[in-house]
């Protein structure tokens, strides 16, 4: 059957968006019951589901021969920050997330960012790695 | 519950039309075109129609009120993966070499009938219509008991058919893939998670739980290897209906769902040489039988525990108990049952749709027509089926699961004819159509529609529904494979087989077949038949006390599981080992680059074979007009 290369951004988008409704609904669900709970590993668990839905996403990219795209970059960026302000918030207001929730969803977090770092590493190397950061090179061109 | 529930299917929603959205803005591709579909959407998408055709939350149901025996059938899920080993790389291959993208052309232009291309368009529209509706009947009584009538039933049969009616007709068959496929992942991952929420919230053993049945039935055991009952409606089974030829017998009518139109036309659209192979060996065979010979049990005696009338009923109750513990698990729950509904729904009106359009509109009826004009024609079609659909899940409910009772048994009758086309050049077209008027005649009257019929008009029929606790795709196919052999013995040779022999000679010399040596053949064949045996057939009847009473131990064993689950687990693992042997080993579902085109078949009215009647009519009505 023909393959058409126009339609292939398609063709993984739409599968990029299943896995992450799938992986974030599961992480959604995790989360809530974890912190309604205190269970630490359940809300850990819940980072557990969105690092299972990064790496699906990390596979359907080796499948497509391709990376991240920008709008997915700026997502993830995104989604980041707000969740590391989301920990940071519910720890200076909610003292029962401060005692029960802080340390499984800060370490959740870590453990996505480590996950990022990780995926980096073995796709650039660690020059490439470096580079993408290295903001102070681009200043100097 | 029913905000949240609102809002998460909004977001289903929304995905199927922003990707329906995106397709639609390519306007270079033609939207209901079927062909080079990636490969994860047929490797997702089968293994989600083939759940849609099991019916979760019927099969659910059947397993909370029989126990183990029902959910048995999940092990069924690897004979379903063998039939697609089987016949789907040949069809394909057919496809590529014919340039017939169809799967009714196909089988009408290869034997040279249109008698075939109708039975498909029948068979497409049964799945479109009755069975489909039966679905959303189902779907509408759900969500309409979850929210104690908040959402009424036929305004939630109307929302779900225009959400799916829209993408279908935006995007047209490549959306309505895409959205299948990806919904198919998401259930997946569903039924795996809410198996683990449901046993450890509610409490239910992870592994071998005992569903709790109603006295008189055997939960835990398989009652028999068959049963000398009249059939159900005429005379009871002792000890529950799922004997081992009643298991074996309704896998092999889930087995029909592989020869489906949409399957079919799902398959021959995907792109990838591996897909096909993957798909049955490590996503149907492997996780999606592994989710439900596992995971049934668990939501089944959740099931079984939960208040309520009906199915539905029950159902919404165990969402309620969910709901009870975490919104979004109760919420996840009937997501879950629903998805599963929608790609059925989607996949067979949207084939339904494609296949009229193509075959009966621009064929015969408009057969000038530009492709523009198909396009309009195939959304019209579609318009007509979600409003047929829809309307008979709202105010005919009943006999639409009476006709959908037809749809899975009447495709399994498709069996021989899709033989032909693949392995066996000496079944004729006579032959091929004279077992499939004498199987679906047996189908017939072995499900309600048959019965109810002839019982209402005629005389009442001594038999049931499934007599011998056998059901009618068995009965059906037993009549059907007699009739086609018989009937082939005495019409093999002449310009037919010439014509049919092309496609033969043609997968001979582009596609070579290593199915290795007579000793290697053997092999595949004997196992899958030794497998069939033991794992759904009379030999299943061993799984009862082969781990819990051993015969070599001389005495009970503490296992503390079931030993029919047991013996479900294990043949699923080696069911899971068969398909890869015959599928990557065997090469029987590696498709391998070829060359396209090489015969040419007639996808019109055929005028390779006049119309004439039978010789035997034409001598006997000599004789007569002689004296």
């Amino acid at each position: 059957m023909s393959a058409r290369p126009e339609d292939d951004p398609l063709d993984r988008h739409a599968l990029v968006v299943a896995v992450w409704l799938a992986g974030g609904f599961v992480a959604a669900t995790l989360l809530s019951i974890g912190l309604e709970r205190g269970s630490f590993v359940v809300t850990l668990a819940a980072f557990g589901a969105a690092l299972a839905a990064f790496i699906g996403h990390v596979i359907v990219n080796e499948v497509f021969q391709t990376g991240f795209t920008p709008r997915e970059l700026g997502l993830g960026l995104v989604g980041a920050v707000a969740g590391l302000v989301a920990i940071g918030l519910g720890g200076l207001v909610s003292p029962e997330f401060r005692a029960t929730g802080f340390l499984p969803a800060s370490l959740g977090l870590i453990g996505l960012a480590a996950a990022v770092i990780v995926y980096m590493l073995i796709r650039h190397g660690v020059r490439g790695a470096f580079d993408a950061f290295d903001v102070i090179r681009d200043f100097r061109r | 519950m029913m905000s949240l529930l609102i809002v998460l299917f909004g977001v289903t929603a929304a995905y199927a039309v922003y990707i329906a959205a995106l397709c639609a803005r390519r306007r270079q591709t033609p939207v209901f075109e079927a062909e080079g579909l990636p490969a994860w959407t047929f490797i997702f998408g089968s293994a989600g129609l083939v759940v849609a055709g099991l019916g979760l939350d019927a099969h659910l149901a059947l397993a909370a009120r029989y126990g183990l025996q029902a959910s048995h059938l999940a092990v069924g899920l690897v004979l379903v993966a063998l039939t697609g080993v089987l016949v789907v790389k040949r069809v394909v291959l057919a496809a590529r070499l014919t340039g017939i993208a169809s799967p009714g052309a196909l089988l009408g232009g290869y034997y040279g009938s249109v008698t075939l291309r109708i039975a498909v368009m029948v068979l497409a529209a049964l799945y479109a219509l009755p069975f489909s509706a039966a679905a959303l009947a189902g779907v509408g009584d759900l969500v309409s008991a979850a929210t104690a009538g908040a959402l009424p039933r036929a305004g939630v049969i109307a929302v779900v058919a225009v959400f799916l009616f829209l993408p279908s007709v935006l995007g047209g068959w490549r959306a309505i893939v895409y959205v299948a496929a990806g919904q198919s992942l998401i259930v997946l991952v569903l039924l795996a998670f809410l198996a683990v929420a449901v046993s450890t919230d509610l409490g239910v053993p992870l592994f071998g739980a005992a569903i709790p049945t109603a006295g008189g039935i055997l939960a835990d055991r398989i009652p028999g290897v068959f049963q000398a009952s009249a059939g159900i409606g005429k005379g009871a089974a002792i000890g529950g209906i799922w004997t081992t030829t009643g298991i074996l017998s309704s896998a092999l009518a889930l087995a029909g769902i592989v020869l489906s139109p949409a399957y079919l036309l799902l398959a021959i659209g995907t792109r990838a040489r591996t897909a096909v192979a993957f798909s049955q060996t490590w996503v149907t065979g492997g996780i999606a039988a592994g989710l439900l010979v596992v995971g049934t049990p668990i939501l089944a005696a959740a099931l079984a525990t939960a208040e309520g009338g009906g199915p539905a009923v029950a159902m919404a109750g165990l969402a309620d108990r969910l709901a009870a513990y975490e919104p979004l698990l109760g919420v996840g729950l009937i997501l879950l049952v629903v998805g599963v509904v929608q790609i059925g729904i989607a996949l067979f009106a949207g084939a339904a749709a494609r296949i009229f359009a193509h075959e009966a509109v621009a064929l015969y009826v408009l057969p000038r027509l530009s492709p523009a004009g198909e396009r309009l024609a195939t959304r019209i079609s579609l318009a007509v089926v979600f409003a047929l659909l829809a309307a008979m899940a709202v105010f005919a409910p009943l006999p639409s699961a009476i006709l959908a009772s037809l749809a899975l048994p009447l495709s399994i009758q498709l069996l021989p004819a899709l033989l032909g086309l693949c392995f066996l050049p000496w079944l004729s077209r006579s032959a091929v159509l004279a077992g499939l008027v004498v199987g679906c005649l047996m189908v017939f009257f072995t499900e309600p529609p048959g019965l109810i019929l002839f019982d209402g008009l005629f005389v009442e029929l001594p038999w049931g529904r499934w007599p011998l606790t056998v059901h009618s795709a068995a009965w059906g196919l037993a009549f059907n494979l007699a009739a086609t052999l018989l009937a082939a013995i005495f019409t093999r040779g002449g310009a037919e087989q010439d014509h049919r022999d092309r496609l033969h000679d043609a997968f001979r010399a582009a596609y070579p077949a290593d199915l290795g040596s007579g000793a290697a053949r053997g092999a595949k064949w004997s196992l899958v038949l030794l497998w069939s045996f033991l794992a759904l057939g009379p030999g299943a009847i061993l799984g009862n006390t082969f781990f819990s009473d051993p015969i070599f131990a001389g005495g009970p064993a503490q296992v503390g599981l079931p030993s029919l689950w047991v013996w479900q687990v294990l043949f699923w693992f080696v069911g899971v080992f068969l398909i890869w042997w015959l599928a990557y080993h065997g090469r029987m579902a590696v498709i391998e680059p070829g060359p396209a085109r090489r015969v040419s078949y007639e996808t019109g009215p055929p005028s390779a074979f006049q119309r004439r009647a039978p010789l035997w009519i034409e001598r006997t009505l000599a004789r007569v007009a002689r004296r």
